[in-house]
C-alpha cells in the first residue's frame, strides 16, 4: 500500500511527461494522481496499528550484499507527516496558476510527491538518502524553472547548499550502517540497538544535525531559504515550506535521535540553544522584512526553531520523562502545524503574485475592500502562525514549551519572546496588506476565485480542526514511542 | 454542560456574522440573555475535556466565577442594543464577534486549569484585536488593535511562565496545583499572573494600549471598558488569589502596582478632555483600585465592584457615544448636552455618581467596602486609596459637568436612537438596583451567597474618605469650569517612553538583524563564489547545453507528437540540465563521502 503511494506519483509524473496530453488537462490529471497517495495513506490510517512499532510494513530485497533493500512503515510521526504532506500537495498542485509548459511542471510536482512519500514511508537508510537528493532535484527544477526574478541563482543556491547537507548525511548513514553487527541500512533494526558511542557517535551526531539543519533551517545555515520562497512560484513555495523543510525536521528525529540517541543527549543543550537561536533570529529578521514572502519565509525559520527545541529537549535524557513526550509531540505537532500554515500563508502570497506581480507590502493596503475572501483567509492562517489559541500552532508551541521549562527553562523562557514578535510582525503585515486605505492602482484587484477558496479554506479547516481538538493527531503521533529511553549520558 | 457557557455566545455570533438574521441587534441581544440565564443554571457546575491527552482542559463555576459569569452578558445585552441602534458600518460582524468575544470571556470565567484559562485569555485578545480594528478601512484603527494585542500578550507570557512553572513542578495544570508550589516556581506563577492580568487590565505600565483602543467603535469601547478584557485582568486575579497571596511579594506588589495605576490613571483621566479617553483613563484607575483590594486579600470586594463598575462604565461609554452623536465629536469642549439630551443627561447621572462613589449609589458601598479592605493591610494602603478615590470622584463629576451639564445646545436637535436611551435606561437601572447594597439585608445575601469575606471597616478611614470624596467633587466641578487644552501626551506620556525605550529600539535591532542576515547572505555568496565557481562553471556550461538541448528537444517536439518524443524533450530540457553537469559534481561528493564514511570509522574503531 504504501510502496503505491510513492510509485503512483512516479508513474504519474512520468505519464504527464511523456504522454501527449493536452496542457490544459494537466493540471486534473495531476490533482488526480496526487490524490491517490492520500487515498492510499488515508486507507493505512484506517486500519493503522497504534500499538507501537512501525504498521502496514512491506520489504523487498534490493541490494542484499550490503544490506540495502525496499522497506516502507509508519509509525505515528511518519504517517501524520506523510498524510499532511499529501494533502499540501493535492492542495499545490489543485491551485491554480499560470505556468508556461503546464505539462512538465506538473510532472515536476509529482515527481516531487512521490519522492516526500518516499520519504516519510522508507524504513531503508539509503532509500531515505536517495528520496532526500532526489526532492532537492524535483524543487531545483521546479524553483529554477518555474521562478521569477532570480530565480536561477536562487534555485542554484538553495541546491549547492543542501546538497552539501546531504553529503554531511550520508557520511553519518554510512558509519551507521557500517558499525552495525550485521551490515544493514535498515530503520528498524539501527533503531532497537543504536550502535554508536564515544567520541565516533558524537562526529557523526555533528554531521547528521549540520546535514538535517540546512534543509530545516536551522540558524546560522538557513540564508538559502528566503532567496529560494522569494523567487519560486507560490505552491511551490508552499511544497517548499510545507514538507521539504520537514525533511530536515524529521530527520533530526528519525536518524539523529533515535539512531544515536546516547551523542544526542549529551550534546542537547548546544542544540538547543540553535533552535532557541533560530526562534529569536527567524522572528527579528522577518520583523524588518517589506517583502512579503521574505516575512514569511523568515517565519518559518522561527517556527522550525520550535520544532527543534523540541526535539533536543525530547532527546536531552533530562527533566521528567512525560515533558520529554510532550515537547516532542509539540515538535511533531508543529511540523504538520507549519505545513499547513504556512504553506496556506504562501499560497496567499502565490495569489498576490498572480494578481499584482509583487511582494513589496509597502505596495498594498485595503485589499479587504476588494477582496474580503482572500483577506479573511489571510488573517485566519496569520493568526494560526502567531499561535492563537484554537487553531493549530498554538497546540504545537504550548506542548513544546511545556516541555522546554521542564529542561531548559531559561531557554524556554527566553525562546517565549519568539510568539511576541510574531504577534508583532504577522499584525503588521495584515495591516498593511489587507487594511487601510486602498491604493488607487489597486481597486481592480479580484478576490479569490471559488476553487482557491476551496482549496485555502480546506488547509486552514484543518489547521481549526487541529486546533480545537488536537487528541486524535496527538494520539496518532504517540510520541512516547520516539522518545529515547536512556538515561543521561548512556 | 458548562462547555455551553462559551460556546452559546460563539457559535451565535458567528452564524450571526455569517447569516444575519432581519433584526440583528434583537437577536444578538436574546442570545446574551440566554447566556446569562445558561450562567445562573450552571453556577457549581464542573466540566472535564480530553483536549489531549498529557493536558486535559477543565471547567467549574464556583459561586464567585457564577457573579462574573451572569454579569458579563447582563452588561453585553445593552451594549448590544446600543451597538444596533448606533448603526455602524458591517453591523452583523460587530454584532456577532461582540458575542464571541463574551463567549472569550466566558471561557475564562469557567477555567479551572492554566490551559483552559490561557486559551479563553488569548482569544480574548484576539477579539479585541478584530473589535478595535473594526473600521478596517480607515487609517488609525488596526494599527491600534495591533497595538493593543500585542501589549496585552507582552503581558500574556507573564500567564506562560506561570503555565510552564506550575507544571515543570507538579506535572499539572490545574488551579488545585497552584496551591502545592513553593519556591521559585510559585513566585514565577504568583508573579506571571499579576504581569498577565496587568496587561490586560491596562495597568501601568501597559496602560496606554487602554487610550489606543479608543479607536474601536464606542459599544466596543463600552464593552471592553467593563465586563470583558480588563475584567478579565481583575477576575484572573481574584480568582487564584491564594496563589498571589503564598507568593513571595506579589500580593504586595500587586497592591503597590494597583494604586499607583489607580492614581496615575486617575490624574491622566483628570487632564482628558476627549470624553472615550476620560472614560478610558479612569477604567486603568478603578481596576487599579480592585487590584489593590486582591492584593490586600478581599478577592470577592474586588469583584463586587467589578460588576458595580461595568454596569456604570458601560451606561458612560453609551452616553458618550449618544453624546458623539449629537455633536458629531468626542471633544468634551462645548459638549453640555444637558439641555439638548436631557434624559441622557439624567440617565448618565446615577452612572457617574457611582464611579465617583458617592453614596448611596452602589460605587460608593463597594468603594468604601476596598478602602477598607486595604485599611486591613495597612494604613499606608488605606490612604493611597482615599486619594485615588478623591481623584476618581474629581474626573467622574468633571466628565459629567463637562458632557452633560446644561449648556447652549437646544433641545430636539438630534433626537438620541430608541436604542441607545433603551441601553442607557437599562445600565443606568442596574447601577439604581445594586446600589440595594447598602442595605445590611441585601449585603448580607450577598456576601454569603457569592462567598464573599467583607473586610470589617474602620470609621475614621471611612469618615477621611468621604472626606476625600466630597473634595474630588468640588475639584471635579472647579475642573469642568476650565477644561484645558488636550493634553500633548495622553497617559501622562507614557506611550512616549514606551515608543522610544521598547518599540523602536526593538525595531532598530530587527533591522540590524536583516542587514546582518543579507550580509551573512551577500557574504557567503562571495565565500560560495569559491566553491561553487567549480559548480558554477560547470553549470554555465550545463545550463547552455542544456538549452541548446532544450531546443532541439523543442524541434523534436515539433514533430508528430509521439510519447518517446515528448519525453526525450523534456529530458532534453530539464534532466540535462543537471544530469551532465552537476552529475559528476556529485558523484564525486557522493565518493568522497563514501570515503570519509570509511575514514571516520577507522579513526574511530
Amino acid at each position: 500500500m504504501l510502496t503505491l503511494a510513492v510509485i503512483v506519483p512516479l508513474l504519474g509524473a512520468l505519464a504527464l511527461a511523456a504522454l501527449p496530453l493536452d496542457a490544459a488537462r494537466a493540471r486534473p490529471v495531476a490533482t488526480a494522481v496526487a490524490g491517490v497517495p492520500l487515498a492510499l495513506l488515508l486507507l493505512v490510517w484506517a486500519t493503522y496499528d497504534a500499538s507501537g512499532g512501525f504498521s502496514a510494513q512491506a520489504e523487498m530485497p534490493w541490494i542484499p550484499s550490503l544490506g540495502i533493500a525496499w522497506r516502507v512503515g509508519v509509525d505515528g510521526m511518519s504517517l501524520s507527516l506523510a498524510l499532511v504532506s499529501a494533502v499540501i500537495f493535492v492542495a499545490a498542485i489543485a491551485w491554480p496558476i499560470r505556468v508556461s509548459d503546464a505539462r512538465a511542471y506538473h510532472a515536476w510536482m509529482l515527481f516531487l510527491a512521490g519522492v516526500s512519500t518516499g520519504l516519510f514511508v522508507t524504513l531503508d537508510l539509503v532509500l531515505f538518502y536517495v528520496f532526500f537528493d532526489l526532492s532537492l532535484v524535483g524543487m531545483y527544477f521546479l524553483v529554477g524553472r518555474w521562478g521569477h526574478g532570480d530565480a536561477q541563482a536562487a534555485a542554484l543556491k538553495f541546491f549547492v547548499y543542501t546538497l552539501a547537507g546531504s553529503l554531511l548525511i550520508l557520511v553519518g548513514i554510512i558509519v551507521l550502517a557500517l558499525s552495525m553487527p550485521d551490515l544493514t541500512f535498515d530503520m528498524r533494526a539501527i533503531i532497537a540497538a543504536p550502535p554508536l558511542s564515544g567520541p565516533v557517535a558524537g562526529l557523526v551526531l555533528l554531521a547528521l544535525v549540520a546535514g538535517f539543519g540546512i534543509k530545516t533551517p536551522v540558524f546560522p545555515l538557513h540564508t538559502w531559504l528566503p532567496p529560494a520562497h522569494v523567487n519560486a512560484p507560490g505552491p511551490v513555495s508552499a511544497i517548499l515550506a510545507g514538507v521539504l523543510l520537514k525533511m530536515g525536521a524529521y530527520g533530526l528525529v528519525r536518524v539523529a535521535l533515535q539512531m544515536v540517541p546516547e551523542a544526542f543527549a549529551r550534546h542537547a543543550l548546544p542544540i538547543a540553544l540553535l533552535g532557541l537561536a533560530s526562534i529569536l533570529w527567524g522572528a527579528l529578521v522577518a520583523c524588518a522584512q517589506d517583502n512579503l514572502k521574505r516575512r514569511i519565509a523568515y517565519t518559518s525559520v522561527n517556527h522550525m526553531g520550535y520544532v527543534v527545541l523540541g526535539v533536543a529537549v525530547a532527546g536531552s535524557g533530562l527533566g521528567p520523562e512525560a515533558a520529554r513526550q510532550i515537547a516532542l509531540t509539540g515538535a511533531v505537532v508543529e511540523m504538520v502545524a507549519h505545513g499547513l500554515i504556512t504553506g496556506a500563508l504562501f499560497l496567499v502570497a502565490g495569489a498576490i503574485w498572480q494578481r499584482a506581480s509583487d511582494h513589496d507590502m509597502g505596495h498594498f493596503g485595503g485589499l479587504a475592500g476588494p477582496a474580503p475572501r482572500l483577506a479573511g483567509l489571510a488573517t485566519l492562517a496569520a493568526f494560526a502562525s502567531l499561535g492563537l489559541p484554537g487553531l493549530a500552532g498554538f497546540v504545537a508551541e504550548l506542548h513544546v514549551f511545556l516541555g522546554a521549562f521542564a529542561v531548559y527553562p531559561w531557554i524556554a523562557a527566553a525562546g517565549l519572546l519568539g510568539i511576541l514578535l510574531t504577534a508583532a510582525l504577522f499584525l503588521s503585515m495584515l495591516r498593511q496588506v489587507f487594511f487601510g486605505e486602498l491604493p488607487a492602482t489597486r481597486a481592480d484587484f479580484a478576490d479569490l476565485t471559488r476553487r482557491e477558496t476551496a482549496i485555502l479554506g480546506a488547509l486552514l479547516a484543518l489547521v481549526v480542526l487541529i486546533g480545537v481538538w488536537p487528541a486524535w493527531l496527538l494520539s496518532l503521533i504517540d510520541a512516547g514511542s520516539l522518545v529515547p529511553t536512556l538515561g543521561p549520558g548512556g | 454542560m458548562i462547555w455551553a457557557l462559551p460556546l452559546l455566545p460563539a457559535i451565535a455570533g458567528l452564524a450571526l456574522w455569517a447569516a444575519p438574521p432581519p433584526r440583528p441587534g434583537a437577536a444578538a441581544a436574546v442570545m446574551a440573555g440566554l447566556t446569562a440565564l445558561l450562567a445562573a443554571l450552571l453556577a457549581g457546575a464542573a466540566g472535564h475535556l480530553a483536549w489531549s491527552e498529557a493536558l486535559p482542559l477543565r471547567a467549574s463555576l464556583p459561586p464567585l466565577a457564577a457573579v462574573v459569569a451572569v454579569a458579563v452578558p447582563l452588561v453585553a445585552l445593552p451594549v448590544l442594543l446600543f451597538a444596533a441602534a448606533d448603526r455602524g458600518p458591517a453591523l452583523p460582524r460587530l454584532l456577532g464577534l461582540l458575542l464571541v468575544f463574551v463567549g472569550a470571556m466566558e471561557l475564562v470565567v469557567i477555567a479551572n486549569d492554566l490551559v483552559t484559562l490561557l486559551i479563553g485569555w488569548e482569544i480574548v485578545g484576539a477579539c479585541s484585536w478584530a473589535l478595535i480594528g473594526h473600521r478596517w478601512r480607515e487609517a488609525a484603527p488596526m494599527g491600534s488593535a495591533a497595538y493593543a494585542f500585542v501589549a496585552t500578550r507582552a503581558g500574556d507570557l507573564g500567564l506562560f511562565v506561570a503555565l510552564f512553572a506550575t507544571f515543570a513542578a507538579t506535572g499539572s495544570t490545574g488551579y488545585d496545583a497552584l496551591s502545592r508550589l513553593e519556591g521559585a516556581p510559585l513566585a514565577l506563577a504568583g508573579w506571571g499572573l499579576l504581569v498577565a492580568a496587568a496587561a490586560k487590565a491596562g495597568q501601568v505600565p501597559f496602560a496606554p494600549w487602554l487610550l489606543r483602543a479608543m479607536d474601536g467603535p464606542t459599544p466596543v469601547s463600552a464593552l471592553l471598558h467593563s465586563a470583558a478584557m480588563v475584567a478579565a485582568g481583575v477576575y484572573l486575579l481574584a480568582r487564584l488569589q491564594p496563589t498571589l497571596a503564598a507568593a513571595p511579594g506579589a500580593a504586595a506588589g500587586a497592591m503597590v502596582l494597583g494604586l499607583a495605576t489607580a492614581t496615575l490613571g486617575g490624574v491622566a483621566a483628570c487632564r482628558q478632555v476627549h470624553a472615550k479617553k476620560v472614560l478610558a483613563a479612569s477604567t486603568s484607575a478603578q481596576t487599579g483600585l480592585m487590584i489593590a483590594t486582591v492584593g490586600a486579600g478581599f478577592p470577592g470586594v474586588a469583584i463586587l465592584h467589578l460588576v458595580v463598575h461595568a454596569a456604570a462604565k458601560a451606561a458612560l461609554f453609551v452616553a458618550a457615544g449618544l453624546a458623539h452623536r449629537a455633536t458629531g465629536s468626542f471633544d468634551l469642549h462645548g459638549m453640555r448636552l444637558g439641555r439638548a439630551l436631557p434624559r441622557a443627561a439624567a440617565l448618565a447621572a446615577p452612572a457617574a455618581l457611582s464611579l465617583a462613589a458617592v453614596p448611596p449609589l452602589a460605587g460608593g458601598w463597594t468603594k468604601e467596602e476596598m478602602v477598607a479592605a486595604m485599611g486591613q493591610a495597612g494604613p499606608a494602603a488605606a490612604m493611597g486609596g482615599i486619594v485615588a478615590g478623591g481623584i476618581a470622584a474629581a474626573y467622574s463629576a468633571r466628565f459629567w459637568l463637562l458632557a452633560f451639564a446644561p449648556g447652549d445646545r437646544a433641545a430636539g436637535h438630534v433626537a438620541p436612537p430608541r436604542g441607545g436611551a433603551i441601553a442607557l435606561a437599562l445600565l443606568s437601572g442596574a447601577t439604581l438596583a445594586l446600589s440595594a447594597l447598602w442595605l445590611a439585608p441585601v449585603r448580607d445575601a450577598v456576601a454569603r451567597g457569592a462567598g464573599v469575606a467583607l473586610p470589617a471597616g474602620a470609621t475614621a478611614a471611612t469618615a477621611a474618605s468621604l472626606a476625600a470624596v466630597a473634595l474630588g467633587l468640588l475639584a471635579g466641578v472647579a475642573m469642568a469650569r476650565r477644561p484645558g487644552p488636550a493634553p500633548r501626551s495622553d497617559w501622562l506620556g507614557l506611550p512616549h517612553l514606551i515608543d522610544h525605550a521598547v518599540v523602536r529600539p526593538v525595531a532598530a535591532l530587527a533591522r540590524g538583524a536583516a542587514r546582518l542576515d543579507d550580509a551573512a547572505i551577500d557574504g557567503q555568496r562571495a565565500g560560495l563564489g569559491a566553491a561553487t565557481g567549480l559548480v558554477g562553471g560547470v553549470v554555465g556550461a550545463t545550463l547552455r547545453a542544456s538549452r541548446a538541448a532544450g531546443r532541439g528537444g523543442e524541434r523534436l517536439a515539433d514533430l508528430p507528437s509521439r510519447g518517446g518524443a515528448r519525453l526525450a524533450s523534456l529530458t532534453g530540457r530539464d534532466l540535462g540540465r543537471l544530469q551532465t553537469g552537476l552529475a559528476h559534481h556529485y558523484y564525486t561528493i557522493l565518493v568522497a563521502g563514501l570515503a570519509a564514511g570509511i575514514a571516520l570509522l577507522f579513526l574511530g574503531g
